[in-house]
């Protein structure tokens, strides 16, 4: 597997124009003449096909859900980062970086995060222009906060919002340049497999998810923007259908999976209520920015909270870290959450959630003012767990958010497979091992926007590609492939909900490969999930038919995806021996529980190429190597 | 944990778009007060998949935190339940006690064709937004963004029509079945912004004439759409629509 | 012009069109009500107004051919929408009820096209009974005029006639309890506090209005002809 990064050389600074200026471009009558797939409509999809549309190139479009505005970037609520400096407060694009690549605890590559925070700026424009309804100051010019840890006020927002507003930002480009006839959209539609010709990405087999027909697409360059693998948790934050499944076909099909065991788990959600619980809503960190985070001081302490008092709270995240407080990294928060849980001072009916306060932040500024700030947050928390937080702090816990992880890609965001480019969550390029708050937005647009359109050209423009068409024998196979794997899935038979499968795969994966892992779990962990993909293809009962909307067939499929790529990323956990940003090994952490990250032996992209399922996932391990030319790594510290 | 409880529901089931549908009644035990509506029928699929007599019922969802606009329940008569400024998979079973008996039917219009169950189909929006549904900005052609200023108060009111997730509830509850509210809401968003001005007329124009080519309804005022909304969309929506959509046509924009 | 015509026609153009003549309507009510009224003023204060108004000629003419246009294309696009109404929604729903809260949603606002109908059908016999209907000859003030007077007293003796007004002008009531407020919004006011404002005035004038219509003739009939509030 070549990993050749092809990042520029030169300094940091120049590294992206001088891309830029050596790119090579497709003459405007060419554009027209090649097709480009671009499957996922959030935020990089969406973009990446606005743009390459607007540039000329015949675009289709596909998505799972029944329009393009669903998916699942709608549900991103605090904000955006950028590098503009608005507030004064000293921002630069280098700070931005700084605290980027910091924040992913060193584990990303320079020259792909720089970028990221050079483009940045950028974004925000496009995104004014396009009648994204930010947040404003009384002046009319755009407002920004401080997010996630961040020390600047960079985060442009609109209410708890910002990711619909950008999407839909995305969407309405799209959606013109559907009406100008320069983007096919196919909603409802998923993706199957991966069509490769000569050595190149040159097609994808969809499914129908209405009418259940298995049909092929040819295009000269394929974009997959299909989003995260949280669900492999089987509770996350993630919406319900978002999966792993295109990646993971691409993956088998060659393209690499890159650090998979990058997980990050937000640490302000609503807790479990019960077994029936089918997913967990994120509230949004930025409640952080005002809410303060305590538990009882003595263990199992059942007062209602406003009965306690005040010295006999625990504000821990304020404690341990005094520079940043409740503001420290999504990691560090989440991590002190579990700890103070495994302790027994956790509160609510499971003991696994901590408060989240406002009683000092209405005292301090009004109910008005915090209203207006989270109004629509509380309603949202009183909604479903029927608690009012103006008057009873909120109970939290941490749930898995984001990965970071995903197919390996290079400075261009093509993978080692020619041909398959791949943006947004659905990469593994610039968060590291952990991804700060308001950055993912950030990344799925600059990737989408602004740096696709251009590196597609880069690799149209001299790609030398066979005269085919959907009859070629690569199709036939990928084709018949979907079909076998949806007969096999039909024809088990057995006993055991699809949904009961997930359940318990997400169990494993919380238990063993969560917040925190070690080498005895993460074995078990590989152990258990092998059994439990036995099981599944003796025992899955998959109801209904192929040729009609089956939403258990199309789950059954995702499922069976999952419990390959839960394995994999247990092993990548076992095999990264140290603990970096998200990943924390036990056997590696500080007496207060940090991370102790070994440079020497993982500054690496641990980027895995499939060989096969035979009882066990056989999966080779290639390695990146992260040179740092511009950072001192330095052992984080949020003191 | 709380107490469960028993619901009876009548659900809406047709095989496909050209197969008639009817109501089939259905009984749900250890119902409990934290579920969403949706994990209370996820728990009776589970049920119907275990006793392996009939297909599961089909269902839109995604999110599941009411921001996507997937879930499109009409139950016991109202878009999305009794609760207002609620998506169906934001209302939990607390609004319910043991015994009800809850009639859950698709979103009903022209506009909407029923896929299967409670699925339908609602392409029919994105048709409306394609039309004019946006500002024709070029990646990369933007100015910088803090070099249009825009009042604090403007950009609130644009936000607050913008807040649309585009679940068609509006079309669902309205006796006309009028997409007038989701449209307006569009047009609103963008019409007020600096901008959105140099395409105001042709987009009001344009994503109007959509509207009606798809077959919705007239508006006749009801506002039910405004009740139903999940965001709370007012329907001054759709007076600035009709006041935009008649100075374009007076100042002659061709139709 | 040609695509303002067409604007016309389209959702928008139609209820603004709804709006505008619903509002002439109203005004012209207004009007009938207050002449109505004047049958418990002088002796001959009636006759003297319907003389009046007769005498406009042309005016006249004019001022009817404008409500007859209204009032038909009034129907008309109340029926269109009604029609077009059933056709967006082939299927209706098992069960359907209203959400409450902001909505409008009333048996008035319900209801717009079975008033409707039942006014275009009442206009009928109200403009037979009366305009066209049979009447005494008499002097006023030197000239000839109809008794128009005698024969709405007389033909609200009737207990059909008195009833029958009495239940359509009911009907009448809900019809502005919807349309007033509804003319408005269709006329794009907006739907901020003077919305709720207006809508109020609209029932409190649907009220005015039903009332004051449907007070004749009921008085009339239980008062019988001799009745103390008209003076002869």
């Amino acid at each position: 597997m070549n990993l050749d990064s092809k990042v520029p050389s030169g300094p940091l600074e120049d590294k992206w124009s001088k891309h830029l200026k050596d790119i090579k471009l497709v003459a405007p009558n060419n554009k027209r003449k090649h097709d480009v797939i671009v499957v996922g409509t959030g935020l990089a999809g969406g973009s990446a096909a606005a743009s390459l549309a607007e540039l000329g190139y015949n675009v289709k479009s596909f998505c799972i859900q029944d329009s393009a505005r669903r998916a699942h970037s709608i549900a991103a609520q605090g904000g955006i980062n950028a590098a503009k400096n608005y507030p004064n407060d000293g921002d630069t694009i280098w700070r931005l970086f700084y605290d980027t690549i910091k924040g992913g605890d060193y584990r990303s590559r320079e020259s792909n995060t720089y970028r990221l925070a050079q483009i940045s700026n950028e974004i925000i424009d496009q995104a004014v222009a396009q009648g994204v309804p930010f947040a404003r100051e009384y002046g009319g010019l755009l407002a920004n906060r401080s997010f996630g840890g961040a020390q600047v006020s960079r985060t442009f927002y609109a209410r708890g919002q910002t990711g619909q507003q950008l999407l839909l930002g995305a969407y309405q480009a799209m959606m013109r340049q559907v009406h100008d006839g320069k983007i096919e959209m196919y909603t409802r539609h998923e993706m199957l497999d991966l069509v490769m010709v000569g050595g190149k990405a040159r097609g994808i087999v969809t499914r129908d998810l209405v009418s259940g027909e298995i049909q092929r697409w040819m295009a000269d360059a394929v974009v997959l923007a299909t989003g995260g693998y949280g669900n492999v948790f089987y509770l996350s934050t993630n919406a319900k259908n978002s999966n792993v499944t295109a990646a993971w076909r691409c993956h088998k099909r060659g393209a690499g999976f890159a650090n998979p065991c990058y997980v990050q788990i937000h640490p302000t959600c609503i807790p479990v209520s019960g077994d029936y619980q089918s997913k967990l809503t994120l509230m949004s960190e930025s409640l952080r920015n005002d809410g303060r985070v305590w538990v009882p001081k003595k263990k199992g302490d059942d007062r209602p909270p406003n009965d306690i008092p005040e010295e006999e709270r625990y504000y821990y995240l304020e404690e341990k870290y005094p520079a940043f407080g409740n503001l420290v990294p999504r990691d560090v928060a989440s991590r002190n959450a579990k700890i103070v849980c495994d302790k027994g001072m956790g509160v609510g009916p499971t003991g696994r959630a901590v408060y989240l306060d406002f009683r000092d932040a209405i005292k301090r500024d009004g109910r008005k003012t915090i209203s207006e700030k989270y109004g629509n947050l509380f309603e949202m928390y009183e909604n479903i767990t029927g608690d009012n937080p103006y008057e009873v702090p909120m109970r939290i816990f941490p749930a898995v958010h984001y990965t970071m992880g995903g197919l390996w890609v290079d400075y261009n965001l093509m993978s080692n497979v020619p041909g398959l480019f791949v943006a947004g969550e659905a990469n593994f390029s610039d968060h590291g091992a952990n991804r700060l708050g308001a950055s993912a937005l950030m990344q799925g647009l600059s990737d989408g926007y602004f740096i696709i359109p251009y590196t597609v050209g880069n690799y149209l423009a001299d790609a030398e590609l066979d005269e085919i068409d959907t009859t070629h024998q690569a199709f036939d196979e990928a084709a018949a492939n979907a079909q076998q794997h949806i007969d096999k899935l039909l024809g088990v038979q057995g006993d055991k909900s699809v949904i009961d499968f997930h359940r318990e795969l997400g169990q494993i994966m919380w238990d063993k490969v969560g917040i925190s892992r070690n080498e005895e779990g993460l074995k078990q962990a590989i152990s258990e999930i092998q059994e439990l993909r036995e099981e599944f293809w003796q025992n899955v009962r998959v109801p209904g038919e192929a040729a009609n909307y089956n939403k258990y067939l199309e789950f059954a499929g995702r499922v069976a995806d999952f419990l390959e790529l839960g394995e994999l990323m247990a092993r990548d956990a076992l095999h990264r021996d140290e603990s970096a940003g998200c990943h924390l090994r036990e056997e590696h952490q500080s007496e207060e529980g940090e991370a102790i990250r070994n440079d020497e032996e993982y500054s690496y992209v641990a980027a895995w190429e499939f060989q096969g399922v035979n009882g066990q996932l056989q999966e080779e391990l290639h390695k990146e190597n992260l040179e740092f030319e511009f950072v001192e790594l330095k052992q984080r510290s949020y003191k | 944990m709380a107490d469960t409880f028993t619901l009876h529901l009548k659900v809406w089931r047709q095989a496909g778009p050209d197969q008639d549908g009817k109501l089939v009644d259905y009984t749900v035990d250890n119902v409990n007060e934290h579920m969403s509506f949706l994990e209370m029928l996820d728990v009776l699929n589970e049920q119907i998949v275990a006793e392996g007599r009939e297909e599961p019922i089909e269902f839109d969802y995604d999110c599941r935190e009411g921001i996507c606009g997937s879930c499109d329940l009409v139950i016991n008569g109202r878009a999305h339940g009794p609760k207002a400024m609620t998506c169906t998979c934001q209302l939990h079973m607390r609004n319910y006690s043991d015994g009800d008996t809850i009639v859950i039917e698709p979103f009903r219009a022209k506009g909407f064709p029923v896929i299967k169950d409670l699925v339908v189909d609602r392409s029919a929006f994105d048709r409306i937004i394609e039309a004019g549904g946006y500002v024709s900005v070029r990646t990369g052609a933007a100015p910088d963004a803090n070099s249009i200023p825009i009042e604090k108060s403007v950009a609130d009111t644009a936000f607050d029509y913008a807040t649309c997730i585009g679940c068609g509830a509006c079309v669902a509850a309205c006796p006309n079945s009028s997409a007038s509210l989701f449209t307006g809401a569009k047009l609103a968003h963008l019409n007020r912004l600096p901008q959105g001005e140099p395409e105001r007329k042709r987009r009001t124009v344009a994503m109007v004439e959509q509207m009606e080519k798809e077959g919705f309804g007239d508006c006749s005022n009801y506002a039910e759409c405004e009740a139903v909304c999940p965001k709370g969309i007012s329907i001054s929506a759709i007076a600035e629509m009709r006041r935009n959509y008649m100075k374009a046509a007076f100042a002659g924009e061709e139709l | 012009m040609a695509s303002f015509l067409k604007a016309l026609k389209s959702q928008v153009g139609r209820k603004l069109l709804t709006g505008i003549t619903g509002l002439g309507l109203i005004i012209f009510i207004i009007f009938h009500l207050l002449g109505n009224l004047q049958l418990f003023g002088d002796a001959q204060a009636f006759n003297e107004y319907t003389y009046t108004l007769e005498s406009l000629g042309w005016i006249l003419y004019i001022l009817e051919a404008g409500l007859v246009v209204a009032f038909l294309l009034h129907a008309y696009l109340g029926i269109s929408i009604w029609l077009k109404r059933r056709r967006s929604r082939p299927n209706g729903y098992e069960k359907y009820q209203s959400k409450g809260g902001p909505s409008h949603q009333t048996w008035a606002s319900r209801s717009m096209i079975f008033t409707g109908t039942v006014l275009l059908i009442f206009l009928v016999t109200h403009i037979s009974t009366f305009k066209f209907g049979a009447t005494e000859t008499i002097m006023l003030n030197g000239h000839e005029a109809r008794d128009l007077k005698t024969l709405v007293i007389n033909t609200f003796q009737n207990p059909l006639y008195a009833f029958g007004y009495t239940a359509v002008m009911v009907l009448l009531g809900f019809h502005l309890g919807h349309g007033f407020w509804s003319a408005f919004t269709s006329l794009s006011m907006k739907h901020t506090q003077y919305s709720a404002l207006i809508y109020s005035v609209g029932i409190v004038f649907a009220i005015l209005m039903a009332v004051g219509f449907l007070f004749i003739p009921l008085y009339i009939y239980f008062a019988g002809p001799d009745a103390a509030l008209i003076s002869y």
